[in-house]
């Protein structure tokens, strides 16, 4: 009793969310300790405001790298939904809204396309998605000319990007709400499990009945349409649309899931991870600054924690794997004297 | 002269399973030398020990005399043993030259090639053995006998003693084997031991010296091709009692529940299948590896849709084109591989049991933790899966209860029609009755059954028919009280002769 006790603390601490719960907050007292303005309520939210957009993206890759895929599109995506969604509200006229719908409805169709691709055509995501990472941007440097830029929202709509809403930054519960909803939705649900069992097996999981092909078109038109939700935001927030948009941020959302220990393989991972991941990312990003360090230093650090912590949940299973080698092989020796 | 090679009592046991039984086998210079054996029959396991590829648990291995204690895959080729399997090895981006090269080039001290050297080397190779291939050739634009001749060319080439060959004709034509034949042949005027496998009983008569028949892991007899026939080499493959006792048959089945009529599949190279199963019976489906036993199963189960042929379950044509249809239409399929395809390794048992009846289960698609623990606990009792509990990882059970869970799945979705592939291969004899009880006690439910097996005492003990499989279609129908000679003949293709010989 008392050894499955102690095991079964041992498995908690060895947890990969446990390290990364511990550095994240080593990496706040030490900000804070360095940093006077850093534990304030306005940085902390200042830090919120900052991430929601990679934490969304960051969300919905989960899905997708559970099923063993990629979605390299989902920056550019943001680019190509901030500028229809400016084009949609100042040259077709539409009503906030109705262009937040209409923008919506683009991501989820260009999901949509990434998944046909993926599934009919039988290509690789990593392929098929650094196609569309290039088309999606494209597409919108285009219909900008690269120089058109939308701005002069009206202040109701950027209140979802820069305001307060019962105290907390406005963006804060759509975050949540969809943070929610995909923890429920991949540790809660048979379609989780589907991606999961994908993301082990899809042959094994083909076999079971799953529909594989349309389980994995869901996790690509949940990150295609939620890539457009981040591009409003991030409208609201900066109050201006412009055909660069997110760039890089697919990258910052991969980093954030893979931190929070989901295996780039796929089957294995977890949606707070990937939350805990983001958050060490956006401490480390904002309190460097507190710590009046150059912004150059960032990249760096951010590419030291996620290769330690990744190391640092390998190291264990280093040690247990020489453990259990040992007494294998002694059992071995033993056993082929009486076969005859 | 002592023999080339000489085995002595060989025993190997892949855990539980002991795939060789004390083997003795010799080979002398100048001679083919043709193994022969059911599936499992432990011919596979022969070859590797020959090439150093498995240790041997017991017994003696002597080549040319010597008594050779540790055979590894370096020191086989030194002693001069080569191996041409059915796939040939080769890397198809290199030319053949490069091919033989690499085969046979010892490193320089400066890790320099010599082009000139390596191409006349292979020139003279392939020339040795008549064929008529560009050294410079990429090996990609060689059709499969001829990488065969240069599998052959690199076994010469080493100096080899012994060529082992495996299944070579299997994909050959007539013309293509004659060639083949004429170089084999060469190879023994030369001297060489040739240990040549094959199920093809003619060509086993039309070129091997002696013979010599393995039998579920045992050597049960060695003879001069001249003193057998066909009907006595089937005899010695398969000649033995049902050493297990198997669950008594049902009774008598009722309605249709599966039925074929000309189904094919072109891209799995099934052809006008037409079978019926009824509820309550156990139909075998047995044949040689490659028949297309597992492809018609993947057929049925919409893993490779029929295109052409009509499929009917309780007497209603259906369309099958996925697995989810499948299972919607009451089939079940428990496959082969099951590491692969029968279970996720790295999913929990409870994940596992539930995989197929996500939506019957799991209403709205909200997994049902509780639910789902007790439905698998209840199978983990039914079929007394040895475990700590549905939680524990599929991948730390062993083979027959990985098997009882994969099974476990498939009972779970209630199936009309069942249908095992390979049931109980790689499954220690315990498990394996355990098992034979289950599908009895099924088909006594009124579960229909189609079991493929290549294990003949199987077939035979649970089939109340026998579908046999040949070329990608049944060839013969035979009642389940048929003796394994008949099954075996069917299965070889010596319908005729070997009916009208018992």
């Amino acid at each position: 009793m008392a050894d499955s006790t102690g095991k079964f603390w041992k498995s908690i601490l060895l947890r990969h969310e446990t390290i990364l719960l511990i550095v994240l907050v080593l990496e706040w007292l030490y900000f804070n300790s360095v940093g006077p303005r850093f534990g304030s309520l306005g940085n902390t939210f200042d830090i919120v405001r900052h991430s929601v957009e990679i934490g969304l993206l960051a969300l919905v890759m989960t899905p997708v790298i559970l099923t063993g895929g990629i979605d390299l599109s989902v920056g550019s995506l943001l680019g190509l939904c901030a500028i229809l969604f400016g084009k949609f509200w100042r040259d077709a006229g539409m009503p906030l809204p109705v262009a937040g719908v209409c923008t919506l409805g683009i991501g989820a169709l260009a999901g949509g396309l990434n998944a046909a691709l993926i599934t009919r055509l039988r290509l690789p995501p990593l392929i098929v998605t650094l196609g569309t990472y290039s088309l999606f941007r494209g597409l919108a440097e285009a219909i900008t000319s690269g120089v058109d830029t939308f701005t002069n929202f009206p202040a109701s709509f950027l209140f979802l990007g820069q305001d307060r809403w019962l105290g907390i930054p406005a963006q804060a519960p759509i975050f949540i709400i969809v943070a929610v909803a995909v923890w429920l939705l991949v540790h809660g649900t048979t379609f989780g499990r589907s991606f999961r069992a994908i993301g082990f097996a899809p042959e094994g999981a083909r076999y079971a009945g799953i529909p594989v092909n349309r389980r994995i078109a869901l996790a690509y038109v949940l990150a295609g349409a939620v890539a457009a939700l981040a591009a409003i935001i991030y409208t609201a927030r900066l109050g201006q649309a412009k055909a660069d948009a997110g760039t890089g941020y697919e990258l910052f959302a991969i980093t954030a899931v893979v931190l929070g220990g989901t295996s780039i393989f796929g089957g294995i991972g977890s949606v707070h991870g990937t939350l805990l991941g983001v958050a060490a990312i956006a401490v480390l990003n904002n309190g460097l600054v507190h710590a009046r360090q150059p912004r150059e230093v960032a990249g760096m650090l951010t590419g030291g924690l996620l290769l330690l912590a990744l190391s640092s949940s390998a190291v264990p299973r280093l040690f247990s794997r020489l453990r259990s080698r040992k007494p294998a092989k002694a059992t071995q020796t033993v056993s082929p004297t009486p076969a005859s | 002269m002592p023999p080339l090679l000489q085995l002595a009592n060989v025993t190997k046991s892949f855990g539980a399973v002991r795939a060789l039984k004390g083997v003795s086998f010799d080979l002398q210079g100048g001679e083919i030398h043709a193994l022969l054996g059911e599936n499992g029959a432990g011919k596979s396991t022969l070859i590797k020990v020959v090439t150093g590829a498995h240790q041997p648990d017991g017994g003696t291995i002597t080549v040319a005399g010597q008594l050779v204690p540790h055979l590894s895959p370096a020191s086989a080729h030194k002693l001069g043993i080569a191996c041409i399997y059915q796939q040939p090895a080769l890397f198809p981006d290199l030319t053949v030259a490069e091919n033989i090269g690499l085969r046979l080039e010892p490193a320089t001290a400066t890790r320099t090639v010599n082009w000139p050297g390596r191409r006349d080397r292979a020139a003279k190779l392939l020339k040795r053995i008549g064929a008529d291939i560009d050294p410079d050739t990429e090996v990609r634009n060689l059709s499969m006998p001829e990488q065969q001749l240069v599998e052959i060319a690199c076994a010469l080439g080493a100096e080899a003693r012994i060529v082992i060959m495996d299944e070579p004709t299997a994909s050959l034509t007539q013309k293509e084997q004659h060639l083949l034949f004429a170089v084999v042949r060469g190879l023994r005027d030369n001297g060489v031991g040739v240990i040549y496998i094959s199920h093809r009983l003619e060509e086993i008569f039309a070129l091997a010296d002696r013979v010599t028949v393995l039998r579920d892991g045992e050597s049960v007899g060695t003879s001069k091709t001249d003193d057998m026939t066909e009907t006595s080499l089937i005899r010695l493959m398969v000649g033995r009692e049902v050493s297990q006792i198997y669950p008594p048959a049902a009774g008598a089945p009722g309605e249709v529940a599966l039925s074929l009529k000309n189904v094919s599949c072109g891209a799995s190279g099934i052809k006008n299948v037409t079978l019926e199963v009824r509820a309550g019976e156990v139909v075998g489906l047995a044949g040689l590896v490659g028949a297309g036993r597992t492809e018609l199963a993947r057929v049925l189960f919409g893993l490779t849709p029929a295109d052409a042929g009509e499929i009917a379950l309780q007497g209603r044509a259906v369309v099958i084109a996925s697995p989810a249809e499948a299972i919607a239409k009451g089939m079940a399929y428990v496959p082969e591989d099951r590491r692969r395809h029968g279970i996720i390794l790295e999913m929990p048992i409870a994940a596992n049991v539930t995989m197929a009846i996500q939506r019957r289960i799991f209403p709205g698609a909200w997994l049902r933790p509780k639910a789902e623990r007790q439905l698998t606990l209840e199978y983990i009792r039914d079929l007394a899966v040895k475990t700590y509990g549905p939680e524990a990882p599929g991948g730390s059970l062993s083979g027959g209860n990985q098997q009882k869970v994969s099974l476990a799945r498939w009972l779970a979705t209630k199936p009309k029609v069942l249908i095992l592939d390979e049931p109980t291969q790689g499954v220690d004899v315990g498990a394996k009755s355990e098992i034979h009880k289950l599908i009895r006690r099924l088909a006594r439910e009124g579960m229909a059954v189609l079991m493929i097996s290549s294990d003949l005492p199987e077939i035979l003990g649970m089939s109340d028919r026998i579908a046999v499989m040949r070329g990608g279609t049944i060839t013969a129908m035979l009642p389940g009280k048929s003796d394994a000679h008949e099954v075996m003949s069917a299965a070889l293709g010596q319908a005729e002769k070997g009916v009208a010989a018992c």
